[in-house]
């Protein structure tokens, strides 16, 4: 074993750089607009689509895929730059799709499956929603009730899914569904990939505080044939819970809070606030920004320190959660001292005159709270860090 | 990206728990609640096995010139509550005479220090916010210096054969090795029975070989100095916050109420988890600090980044283990309040979380 080292190796941070020059290519003037439109904010449109097309042609998706299967086979770390840096450019790649959904279809798919979907998320042509959370089942998603009833042609669907997000423009719906009735809760679980153009398939828009659109989606008597159930009947709760570390990693990345640090310490710095002064010289203000650095730094580390352990190929569930949880909570207080070193400035939304960075702190804000509840809730990662990382006895 | 330890460093914790576990048992932590808080049986025998070498150049007998390795040491003089305090001379002197003397007669007090000998520091002064500049004065005057001002906080300072003493004069800032006997030293007794004392200059003359670096790099060397304390007191703050945490885990999962041990109750279990998550970010903080200053001399950021969170961790961990063990807490039969006290020294030494929360935001506001 060598001596401790943390920071990125020479190949990491060549990868890095990389990826920031791509995404300045990759980000034309026309694309940054449509993402400026609350309807596009999570993509969908059309120079969103020219742009996944582009990336799936110059091979930047399925960087978790194993080569095999067509991908890169990134480690762990690579596969965190790789979200960092596209999450700072603020550019909604469909993160589970391709890094999830994508490599599942993959191993654990048809033939058909693998041949018309697996391909097409590679090239960037295709699109998930993930139908796992319904109006009954949240936090303890295996009470999930949507059925799908084996019959001779294959299966036969009917439910309601919650907050599925970018159903409005995904091609298929990722959806969990009960094929075992009498089984344990998670034991009667299986994956299927369910056609958003099935006429028995429909959704209401569900508007968000953050202006983000998610769906409740419907299923109504819709039939797929064998072909679209992904791995084995009755066991689809592990490829659900498969890379949920990944995902909850994923979800508090470092870059866009550090990203957010940097756009508004330079607006700061060049904000006059009178003759003399500028913003930045206030020491309440200096004080905002050193709490905002000292919590992305332990950021930082906790999530390069949970990436390196999965690098190794081990799980520490505690610290999974640690993650989780310190992340999210961090990242509101952080837009909350963000936002009061500009203060009412930063209520001026984006098509505001004076408005600032594009209304970036207004907008955040909005959807911090989504990620406490949002990716397995704190309560439920607190418990876990209780029992796997102070052994304590479980919770009732 | 590497977090794991290296072979050594994984066998210096364990043999430190080993000996530690067996000294500081309360029956013998009692002997020094009241008395002069100084271990000296422990101090030789820690010296006699090689631990005060931990940090310490292989020329002078020690295992290495590593930080990290010395951290170590301090989290787990903190996780035992040993009665040793030791950064003055371990981390403040030895290692800023190890990275800034030129001189072998100077170099000589690491090999003094390594065999059980005290030389501590005298650097903090009363209502002196910003050590880098002290109020402290030399007086330069040919080959002699003439030193005038008040420290304080000084450790062991009434056993010490010197003091490491910063002072400002018209070069700009010294270090500059001072014999104890040149000193007026007189007891302080802080929250923790630390052994903490004033130290009086009073127009003592010395040589002007007994600064220790070379002209010009004073600043520098105290910078150091101040860093490398700031780094090993966050680790004495982790192992001191790892061991009230790993008391909450054991004494709410034995302790029952309405039927069931109280660690089953979610309100009790989140708070113990709050101080697991706040343990690790001080553990990463900490690490990242001690690395960095291991290569680069000048890391305020990660170090006040480090002893910010020290602070922070101290307090919340403290009161949480205070509440969550109820009267236990504050019983002196029981091990809890020794660390309690020793959370606070950590928290506020070095400077507290908000005075270093106010020069962090300096720096990274003032470097573009």
């Amino acid at each position: 074993m060598g001596e401790m080292l943390i920071q990125l190796s020479p190949k990491q941070a060549k990868l890095k750089e990389e990826l920031q020059e791509y995404f300045e290519g990759l980000i034309t003037p026309d694309l940054q607009a449509e993402l400026r439109d609350p309807e596009h904010f999570e993509g969908g449109g059309p120079e969103f689509k020219k742009a996944m097309r582009t990336m799936g042609a110059d091979g930047w998706i399925g960087l978790s895929w194993k080569k095999e299967l067509g991908g890169k086979n990134l480690s762990p770390m690579e596969q965190y730059i790789f979200v960092e840096t596209v999450m700072r450019t603020g550019f909604p790649f469909p993160f589970l799709t391709t890094e999830s959904v994508g490599p599942m279809i993959a191993e654990h798919g048809s033939d058909w499956a693998k041949e018309e979907v697996a391909t097409k998320i590679l090239k960037g042509e295709l699109f998930f929603g993930i139908g796992y959370s319904e109006p009954n089942s949240g936090t303890d998603l295996a009470s999930l009730q949507t059925k799908a009833i084996r019959n001779r042609e294959g299966y036969l669907i009917n439910g309601q899914k919650m907050w599925t997000s970018l159903a409005n423009f995904s091609d298929y719906i990722w959806l969990a569904a009960r094929t075992d009735f009498e089984a344990k809760n998670h034991k009667g679980i299986s994956m299927f990939i369910v056609p958003t153009n099935d006429p028995g398939f429909s959704m209401t828009a569900i508007n968000t505080l953050g202006d983000v659109r998610t769906n409740a989606t419907f299923y109504d008597n819709i039939h797929v044939p064998e072909s679209h159930l992904v791995g084995q009947p009755n066991e689809g709760w592990s490829l659900i819970t498969s890379q949920l570390n990944l995902e909850r990693l994923a979800l508090v990345n470092h870059g866009p809070v550090e990203e957010l640090y940097k756009n508004v310490l330079s607006l700061a710095q060049s904000t006059k606030i009178n003759d003399n002064q500028y913003l930045i010289d206030l020491t309440w203000v200096q004080h905002n920004f050193a709490q905002v650095y000292s919590g992305i730094e332990a950021l930082k580390l906790i999530c390069w320190k949970q990436t390196w352990i999965m690098e190794s190929g081990r799980l520490n569930m505690a610290e999974a959660s640690v993650a989780k949880v310190y992340g999210s909570e961090f990242f509101i207080e952080a837009y909350r001292l963000l936002m009061e070193i500009m203060g009412e400035l930063s209520l001026l939304k984006n098509d505001s005159e004076l408005s600032i960075l594009n209304a970036k702190l207004e907008r955040m804000y909005r959807t911090a709270s989504i990620l406490t509840f949002g990716g397995g809730t704190n309560e439920v990662q607190r418990d876990i860090i209780a029992m796997a990382g102070l052994l304590m006895p479980r919770t009732r | 990206m590497d977090f794991s330890e290296m072979n050594h460093q994984g066998e210096i914790r364990d043999s430190l728990d080993r000996i530690l576990v067996e000294h500081c048992v309360p029956e013998n932590l009692k002997n020094f609640d009241a008395a002069f808080k100084h271990d000296a049986e422990l101090l030789s025998f820690l010296a006699s096995q090689g631990y005060l070498g931990l940090g310490i150049h292989e020329k002078y007998g020690g295992s290495g010139e590593n930080l990290y390795d010395l951290g170590i040491l301090f989290e787990k003089l903190g996780f035992h509550a040993a009665p040793l305090s030791l950064i003055g001379c371990l981390a403040e002197v030895a290692q800023t005479i190890q990275k800034f003397s030129e001189h072998e007669s100077h170099q000589a007090l690491i090999a003094s220090i390594l065999k059980g000998d005290i030389h501590t520091s005298a650097i903090l002064e009363p209502l002196n916010q910003d050590p880098e500049n002290p109020l402290t004065r030399a007086e330069i005057a040919g080959d002699k210096l003439t030193i005038t001002g008040t420290k304080y906080l000084s450790e062991l300072a009434s056993i010490s054969k010197s003091l490491l003493v910063s002072a400002n004069s018209d070069e700009g800032v010294l270090l500059v090795l001072v014999d104890k006997e040149h000193a007026n030293v007189s007891e302080l007794t802080t929250t923790a029975n630390t052994p903490a004392f004033k130290v009086d200059f009073d127009g003592v003359s010395i040589d002007r070989s007994a600064i220790i670096h070379a002209q010009g790099r004073g600043l520098e060397a105290l910078k150091y100095l101040l860093q490398t304390s700031m780094v090993m007191r966050s680790y004495l703050a982790l192992g001191i916050t790892e061991k009230m945490t790993a008391l909450i885990a054991a004494y709410t999962s034995e302790r029952e109420q309405f039927g069931r041990v109280i660690g089953s109750f979610q309100a009790v279990s989140h708070r113990a988890a709050d101080c697991f998550i706040d343990l690790e970010c001080l553990r990463l903080v900490s690490q990242q600090a001690a690395i960095n200053l291991n290569t680069n001399h000048d890391c305020e950021n990660d170090a006040l980044v480090a002893k910010i969170w020290a602070g922070n961790a101290c307090h919340r961990i403290s009161y949480s283990a205070q509440h969550l063990h109820g009267g236990m807490g504050v019983d002196k039969d029981y091990v809890l309040w020794r660390y309690c006290l020793l959370a606070k020294e950590c928290e506020l030494i070095n400077g507290s979380a908000s005075q270093n929360i106010d020069r962090l935001g300096l720096n990274i506001t003032a470097n573009q």
